[in-house]
C-alpha cells in the first residue's frame, strides 16, 4: 500500500516536472530572445489559444477549433473529425509527459494556426494557460 | 499427359495471379500507428505503392495543408516501414492489387482516394453524404467502413453516417 502510494506520488511529481522543466528551458530561451523578459503570461496565452487566424490551410482557425472550449473534454479535429483526447493535464495524465511530444505538436500547431512557429515567449504563455485552465 | 501438364501449368498461372487474400494487410508498426494515426486513421501501407508514399513523406511540412513533420529518427523508421509494406509488394491482397493495377504506368498517386480504383468505387455516393461533418471527405475511411481497421473494405461492412447500410 505504502509502495503504491509512493509510486503514485512519484508519477505525479515526475509528470509535473516534465512541464516545469520545459518551461524552464523556454524561460532561458525567452531571456535570450528578449533581455527584459518578465515571465510567462496566462492572459496572453489565452489570447494565443482562442484567437482566430487564417492558418496554413487558408481557413480561419484557432487552437480551440481542434481542442474545444473545455480543455477537460474530448474534442474533434477541425479538419479530419477524429477525436482528440482532452488537452488539460488534470483531465488527461498523458499530456505534457514528454518534451519531444510537446515540442512536436507546438511546432505543428503553431504552423497550422499562425503559419509560423511560436516564439519561446508565446509557447510559454500558451502552456501556462493550458495547464492552469 | 502433355495436356495434363499444360493444364497444371495453366492452373498455377491462374492461381498466382488471383489474390489469395481479401482486403489489405493490417498495419502493425506501433510507431507508424501512433504517429500517422494521430490526425486520422492509420492507413494500411498496402493502400499505396512505394513511390506514392515516398512523395507524400517528402513533404510532411505541408501535408494536405497541415504540418505533419516528424523527428528525424521517426521519419526514417516510418519511411522504411511504408516502403517495406507498400501495395506493389503485397499483390496477393485483393485491394492492394486493384489499386496498383488501376494506376497508369509512371503515375505517382497523390492520395489513396484519388487513385482511379478508389474514384471508381466511390463515384455513386451522394456528395452531401461525403462532405457532412461526421465524414468530411473520402479520406475518412473509418467513418463509413466499419471494419477498415482490420483492412476489410467489403460492401457488407459499410455504414454511412445519417444514411445507414449501403445497398447497391
Ligand atoms: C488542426 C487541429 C489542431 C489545431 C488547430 C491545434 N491542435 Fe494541438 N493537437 C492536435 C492534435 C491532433 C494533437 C495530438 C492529439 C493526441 O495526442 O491525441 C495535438 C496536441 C497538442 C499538444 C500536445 C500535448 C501533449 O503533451 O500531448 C499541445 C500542447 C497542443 N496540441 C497545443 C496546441 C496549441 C497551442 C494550438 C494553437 C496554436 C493547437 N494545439 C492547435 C490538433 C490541433
Ligand atoms: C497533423 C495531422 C496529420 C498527421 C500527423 C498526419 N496526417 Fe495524413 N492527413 C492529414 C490531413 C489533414 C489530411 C487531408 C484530409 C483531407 O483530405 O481533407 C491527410 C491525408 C492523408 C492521406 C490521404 C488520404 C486520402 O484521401 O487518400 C494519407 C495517405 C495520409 N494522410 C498519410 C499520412 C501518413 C503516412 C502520416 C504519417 C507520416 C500522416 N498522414 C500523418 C493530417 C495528418
Ligand atoms: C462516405 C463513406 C465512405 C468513405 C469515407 C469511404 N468509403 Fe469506401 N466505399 C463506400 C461505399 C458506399 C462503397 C461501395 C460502393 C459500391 O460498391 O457501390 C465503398 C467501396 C469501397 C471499396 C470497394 C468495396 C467493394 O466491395 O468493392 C473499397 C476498397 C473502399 N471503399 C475503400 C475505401 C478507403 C480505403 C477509404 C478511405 C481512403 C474509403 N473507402 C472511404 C463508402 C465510403
Amino acid at each position: 500500500m505504502k509502495l503504491i502510494f509512493a509510486l503514485l506520488l512519484f508519477l505525479t511529481i515526475s509528470s509535473a516536472s516534465v512541464v516545469d522543466e520545459y518551461l524552464n528551458t523556454l524561460t532561458k530561451e525567452a531571456k535570450i530572445e528578449n533581455p527584459s523578459f518578465s515571465g510567462f503570461d496566462l492572459k496572453k496565452g489565452e489570447e494565443i489559444f482562442t484567437s482566430k487566424h487564417i492558418g496554413k490551410k487558408g481557413k480561419e482557425v484557432s487552437c480551440v477549433s481542434c481542442h474545444g472550449d473545455d480543455l477537460s473534454k474530448t474534442s474533434k479535429n477541425f479538419f479530419t473529425a477524429k477525436e482528440i483526447e482532452p488537452l488539460s493535464p488534470t483531465a488527461n495524465s498523458q499530456r505534457f509527459s514528454e518534451v519531444k511530444t510537446i515540442e512536436k505538436w507546438l511546432r505543428r500547431n503553431f504552423n497550422d494556426v499562425y503559419n509560423r512557429e511560436g516564439t519561446a515567449q508565446e509557447k510559454g504563455d500558451v502552456i501556462t494557460y493550458i495547464i492552469n485552465k | 499427359m502433355k495436356l495434363l501438364i499444360l493444364l497444371a501449368a495453366l492452373a498455377s498461372v491462374v492461381l498466382a495471379s488471383s489474390y489469395d487474400k481479401k482486403g489489405v494487410a493490417v498495419a502493425t508498426d506501433k510507431l507508424y500507428i501512433k504517429e500517422c494515426g494521430a490526425c486520422h486513421f492509420a492507413y494500411q501501407p498496402g493502400l499505396l505503392p512505394a513511390n506514392a508514399w515516398q512523395k507524400m513523406m517528402s513533404n510532411l511540412e505541408n501535408h494536405f495543408g497541415s504540418d505533419a513533420s516528424l523527428a528525424k529518427e521517426d521519419f526514417d523508421s516510418i519511411s522504411k516501414y511504408l516502403n517495406k509494406n507498400s501495395a506493389e509488394k503485397f499483390m496477393n491482397y485483393k485491394r492492394s492489387a486493384r489499386i496498383v493495377n488501376s494506376l497508369r504506368v509512371g503515375e505517382v498517386a497523390d492520395s489513396i482516394s484519388k487513385t482511379p480504383y478508389m474514384i471508381e468505387k466511390h463515384k455513386k455516393i451522394r456528395e452531401d453524404l461525403i462532405t457532412q461533418e461526421e465524414v468530411k471527405g473520402i479520406f475518412n475511411c473509418t467513418a463509413c467502413h466499419t471494419t477498415a481497421q482490420k483492412g476489410i473494405y467489403s460492401e457488407k461492412d459499410i455504414m454511412i453516417p445519417n444514411f445507414g447500410r449501403w445497398e447497391d
